[in-house]
């Protein structure tokens, strides 16, 4: 119905056909996934435009802290080096991925009011932007990864593919989140402050600095957290250690479920988002 | 292909207004008196109908003027047209490629040089990569900044911007061309060129709907108007009445 040549809005209601067209918004972006690219390109680009590192700041900054952090908890802890320093890398890296996909979720919509309010560019265009801004600032990280995992002798026990399925799923549920957090973030803009907020918690709260086994007898705690399935969906497999079965459980039912959530939602929305913002 | 037309059917927009306390409420209401639509509230929040019951056909050929004062729905019925609004009742249907030109700012960075930004401007209207290359060296002359293309946004003056943005927009295929009222653009010298492209620009595009407060630039581009009034739209009449129309 809607091509680059044809165009019909109606002001038709029922929530099957504001479903269609939430459908459609998401099939057009698909047909655009290259704007959503360059527009993701553009950003990082212009956001170290001028450095003389450019956007291998982010790769520098992110291994200082990886090594800081690494240092400092591997002698606090009394845990050996070889052991904590890729895992903690793994785990900023990681966590930061997913962080700063959600975190910039919320400021998906905002930044685009311009081009949302004259142009009929899909909604989803945008929210691939955000993540895939935050694909580039993952290939960034990559090389810290990739090195430690080497230097520390567990590239041969890495399961890639497995590491790779990891790294999906926990694309899939940022991305639901993202979502919603941009559909909120553009009605009240106290949402990204509370995003922010929790996210901070989160990494706290999830083993990102520490090792799971010190939790004891409170590991309920650890399963109920959806981070600690996200970060251990990718983490482990490259760790030479497997997957609890559990993990992959919690983490297709939290996309299937989201996503079901985000879309109704979406599609609720969708003809109102513009107006917000 | 289908040649370029515009349909709208009973086309009502409202504007639903978050966060407008009692206190903007009332200023809004003062204010709607005098220049704005109808406003309505439910639910908690306020609701501005924007435009009411509009019906308009266009065909390729037609070349559209609104009129109206400020708030009068010029701005709003462009953004329902370039998909960006969508109707709360009644239909729109556009044939043809849309090109909006209603804020020359879109997509404009200004930390990135000239031709980063005509490649981001290009990229949002929808060409691809190759086709910007294929048009890079036309859209740099147009702009006649030549070598200040390389150098950033932010260090042009507001005429430079102006003609970047211009160069850029324009430089878009198009059957449907939407413009709110900014063709005064750049120097004398680039006011005449922006004029001629604008026409062969009008040429191309089957239709073309501008928004403007001025009788020349109407009888220039235009063979047809419209006169809005808080959001309610008067018979599409003949470009030879539009002083009837101003004085009605």
């Amino acid at each position: 119905m809607q091509t680059a040549t044809h165009m019909l809005r109606t002001g038709r209601r029922g929530a099957l056909f504001q479903f269609q067209m939430a459908a459609r918004d998401l099939a057009n972006s698909f047909g655009r996934l290259g704007l959503s690219w360059s527009l993701a390109w553009h950003d990082v680009a212009s956001r170290y435009r001028g450095s003389v590192l450019g956007p291998f700041w982010i790769t520098l900054s992110m291994g200082l802290m990886v090594l800081g952090i690494g240092f400092l908890y591997a002698s606090l802890f009394k845990l050996p080096l070889n052991e904590f320093l890729p895992y903690v890398a793994l785990g900023i890296v990681f966590f930061g991925v997913m962080t700063g996909t959600i975190n910039e979720g919320c400021d998906t919509f905002v930044l685009a009011s311009g081009m949302l309010s004259q142009t009929s560019l899909p909604m989803f265009t945008f929210l691939w932007r955000t993540v895939f801004r935050n694909l580039i600032n993952l290939a960034h990280h990559l090389v810290i990864v990739v090195g430690m995992l080497i230097f520390y002798g567990y590239w041969k026990t890495a399961n890639v593919p497995l590491a790779l399925l990891g790294v999906l799923l926990m694309l899939l549920n940022a991305s639901w989140l993202a979502m919603l957090a941009a559909i909120a973030s553009a009605r009240f803009r106290d949402i990204p402050q509370i995003v922010i907020s929790v996210m901070q918690f989160a990494i706290f709260m999830t083993p990102v600095f520490w090792m799971p086994d010190r939790f004891g007898k409170h590991q309920i705690f650890l399963n109920l957290n959806p981070f600690y399935h996200l970060l251990q969906a990718v983490r482990a497999p490259l760790m030479g250690q497997s997957v609890q079965a559990d993990s992959y459980l919690v983490l297709v039912t939290m996309a299937i479920l989201g996503w079901l959530v985000t879309f109704v939602i979406f599609s609720r929305t969708r003809r109102r988002l513009v107006h917000y913002l | 292909m289908t040649a370029a037309s515009i349909t709208c059917q009973d086309l009502t927009v409202r504007f639903p207004v978050y966060g407008a306390d009692a206190k903007s409420l009332k200023k809004a209401l003062a204010r709607a008196v005098a220049v704005g639509g109808a406003l309505g509230r439910h639910a908690g929040v306020t609701d501005v109908t924007a435009l009411s019951n509009l019906n308009l056909k266009l065909q390729a050929g037609d070349r559209l003027g609104l009129i109206g004062h400020n708030g009068s729905g010029k701005t709003t019925l462009l953004r329902a047209l370039s998909g960006a609004y969508e109707p709360d009742e009644g239909s729109i249907e556009v044939h043809g490629r849309i090109a909006s030109l209603l804020d020359l700012g879109l997509g404009i960075d200004p930390s990135a040089t000239g031709y980063e930004n005509i490649r981001l401007r290009c990229r949002v209207a929808g060409l691809s990569s190759k086709d910007i290359d294929a048009r890079m060296d036309e859209i740099a002359e147009f702009t006649g900044l030549g070598p200040f293309l390389s150098m950033p946004v932010k260090t042009y003056s507001a005429g430079m911007q102006g003609r970047l943005a211009f160069a850029a927009a324009t430089a878009v295929e198009c059957d449907v061309l939407l413009m709110d009222e900014w063709i005064a653009v750049g120097d004398a010298e680039f006011q005449k060129l922006a004029h001629k492209r604008l026409l062969k620009l009008v040429e191309r595009a089957g239709i073309l709907v501008l928004a403007t407060h001025e009788a020349p630039l109407l009888k220039l581009y235009c063979n047809k108007v419209m006169k809005l009034e808080g959001g309610i739209a008067s018979e599409v009449v003949d470009i030879r009445k539009l002083d009837q129309l101003l004085k009605a």
